[in-house]
């Protein structure tokens, strides 16, 4: 059930139990188990959100104007004024405890961060400071993350959660440019600032989940930011970098694996953006190695991996969550997952200079067998995806049959009939679902 | 004091700490210094957080290798400038340990170029950019590119050297602030019709 059913649910059950439908100690025990998060007057945190934005944004701007005619001095208080306005704000809104409304606390924080943001640009403007941008935006998000913990704000941990993802995108393309080791090392400060996010997601009292939104930019940014370290994780200076196809194929399977509670778990796919964003980016790899040239990339860079502590550490996170899913009966993430797996198994059968086709085929041959798992697993009654399995199949087809030295007539026709398969199936799938009660998505 | 006010007064302090360190640092620099000008380029970026700005590249950016500096020829270096007879700067020396004195600037060596004359390295200036009003920006970077152009004399930078710290205070034009030249020849030209 998605949290709008949670919603619904919680919405009824105050007149099923008027009605007698419920008894008291079953309604308790449903809220319990289909536990609604808090809507928070969401409308108010919305408008609250947006007002914020738009003042922080107009304030930055106007500040970077760059008010040259008035004294540096001037400047300054301008810089630092609405700075103590804001934190003035928002300490009077901490004070006021739970009594505080949502939107005023989102909006606080996001002015106050905006304000953060705009003393630093503009100090920097006034003195002529060096430097990028970027190195800037990761002092703005080490010194503003601190307002997403104690005013518990989505608004800010989300613009955190996209400036870290900045951040080491930039790093890591600085490091490809220059080949040198005076950018800062992401693979221990991607962690860390992604660790920075705890403190509001699950909270000190583990209770806190981010909204689907939130939760949606959480995954992507975690993605963004592990391939970014894929990236330059190789990284030697005069040494080729080529350890970054399986590396990242290591970082979508930890972010797809990644451990759900009994809740969880069983929420629908559209509700676990981690386990889309990293099985997409895993299945997307997998297509592309179905190539004799990237499958012969893909082997190389497992050789290229192997020896980073970055690697084994992403293996090491890579068994730990398979087990944790394994237990919980995951088998479809398992399944895909599975698809990082391969060239660590091909890279020993595969000479330096042998062609990328076995490789390629093995692909093509893993990828069918993971999209018939997906297919069988929901008909078995588990966790599957059974449209995703066959989407994945009608992609390969058509994949090959474009490839295929065919002649056109040949090849609509099979269009044809694949895509009318591909409906039917999808038909079929509707009604074995609508005939199954409790049916557990993917 | 509950937690998170404590939380909130750290990270506030912080958030004043960072500016106002840029502050004192530079400020003592620009009040103190010794001013001295260095000849440049200033092409004109954008910076997504703050504003418009000339890039300003010291023309003195590959220089002599210094006596022990490794292969990788990345490492901080001390250079001293001393001033020419047409007031502008320039490198009399370059020392990988520190140098005390009033026109010590510490830069970074960032890289090595081996040549049949002598190997040089590149250094990279503690200042690189100089911010203009955005009204200002386009017409003083059409301003630098006429005379780049013509082959006239670049623009120089006019910076206070203090502790091997170097603040970035001006962009000159023959002597005059590139700010004052680009607002008198927008009140000269007529506007368009």
């Amino acid at each position: 059930m998605s949290l709008l059913h949670h919603r619904w649910l919680a919405e009824q059950l105050p007149a099923w139990e008027r009605e007698g439908i419920v008894t008291a100690d079953g309604a308790r025990r449903l809220r319990e188990q289909y536990a609604a998060e808090p809507r928070g007057g969401l409308a108010q945190v919305i408008v609250g959100a947006v007002g914020a934005l738009l003042i922080g944004t107009g304030l930055i701007a106007v500040l970077a104007y760059n008010w040259d005619d008035f004294p540096r001095w001037v400047r300054l208080a301008l810089a630092l004024g609405p700075l103590a306005a804001t934190q003035a704000v928002s300490w009077w809104v901490l004070r006021k405890g739970e009594a505080a409304r949502p939107w005023q606390r989102e909006a606080a924080a996001l002015v106050q961060t905006l304000a953060v943001g705009a003393a630093m640009a503009l100090v920097s403007q006034i003195y002529n400071l060096p430097g990028k941008w970027t190195d800037l935006v990761f002092w703005w998000c080490v010194v503003s993350v601190p307002l997403a913990w104690v005013l518990r704000s989505n608004a800010v941990a989300i613009a955190y959660l996209i400036g870290i993802a900045v951040w080491t995108v930039a790093q890591s393309q600085q490091a490809n440019w220059s080949r040198a080791g005076d950018v800062a090392d992401v693979r221990i400060w991607f962690p860390l600032l992604l660790a920075g996010i705890l403190p509001r997601w699950p909270g000190a009292e583990l209770r806190d989940r981010p909204a689907p939104g939130s939760r949606f930019v959480l995954a992507a940014s975690t993605l963004a930011g592990l391939l970014a370290v894929a990236a330059c994780a190789g990284v030697r200076a005069e040494q080729p970098n080529d350890a970054f196809f399986w590396l990242a194929m290591l970082s979508a399977a930890v972010l797809l694996l990644f451990p759900l509670d009994r809740h969880g778990a069983t929420e629908p796919l559209a509700s676990k953006p981690e386990v889309v964003l990293g099985g997409l980016a895993l299945v997307i790899m997998a297509l592309i190695a179905t190539y004799e040239d990237p499958a012969r990339a893909l082997v190389k860079s497992v050789g290229f991996a192997l020896p980073l502590a970055w690697c084994w550490l992403l293996l090491a996170v890579v068994v730990g969550f398979a087990t944790v899913a394994f237990r919980q009966g995951r088998f479809a993430v398992l399944a895909v997952a599975g698809l990082a797996v391969v060239p660590l198994v091909a890279a020993p059968l595969s000479a330096d200079d042998i062609s990328g086709w076995p490789v390629a085929i093995a692909y093509t041959l893993v990828l069918f067998a993971t999209a018939i798992v997906l297919i069988t697993l929901e008909f078995l009654g588990r966790q599957g995806a059974a449209r995703i399995g066959a989407a994945l199949i009608t992609i390969l087809v058509i994949l090959r049959m474009a490839d295929a030295d065919l002649s056109l007539l040949t090849k609509g026709i099979a269009f044809i009939v694949i895509g009318s398969g591909f409906l039917a199936f999808n038909a079929f799938v509707s009604r074995h679902r609508a005939a199954t009660p409790g049916e557990s998505p993917a | 004091m509950r937690p998170t006010l404590a939380v909130f007064a750290v990270a506030a302090v912080a958030q004043w700490f960072l500016p106002l360190a840029g502050v004192w640092q530079h400020e003592r620099v620009v009040s103190r210094g010794v001013p001295m000008r260095i000849r440049c380029l200033a092409p004109d970026p954008y910076d997504p957080l703050r504003g418009r700005y000339l890039a300003v590249r010291p023309e003195e950016f590959r220089l002599p290798r210094p006596e022990g500096m490794s292969d990788s020829g990345r490492a901080p270096v001390w250079a001293t400038l001393v001033a020419g007879e047409d007031g502008v700067a320039r490198i009399e020396s370059l020392s990988l340990e520190p140098v005390s004195g009033p026109t010590v600037i510490r830069l970074e060596a960032t890289g090595l170029y081996r040549d049949e004359g002598g190997d040089t390295v590149f250094v990279a200036w503690p200042f690189d950019r100089f911010y203009l009003n955005e009204r200002l920006a386009p017409d003083a970077d059409k301003l630098v590119a006429e005379r780049f152009r013509e082959g006239q004399e670049r623009p120089v930078a006019e910076i206070r050297v203090l502790d091997g710290r170097a603040v970035l205070t001006d962009v000159l034009v023959d002597g005059v602030s590139i700010r004052d030249v680009v607002r008198r020849r927008a009140a000269e030209t007529p506007p368009p019709r």
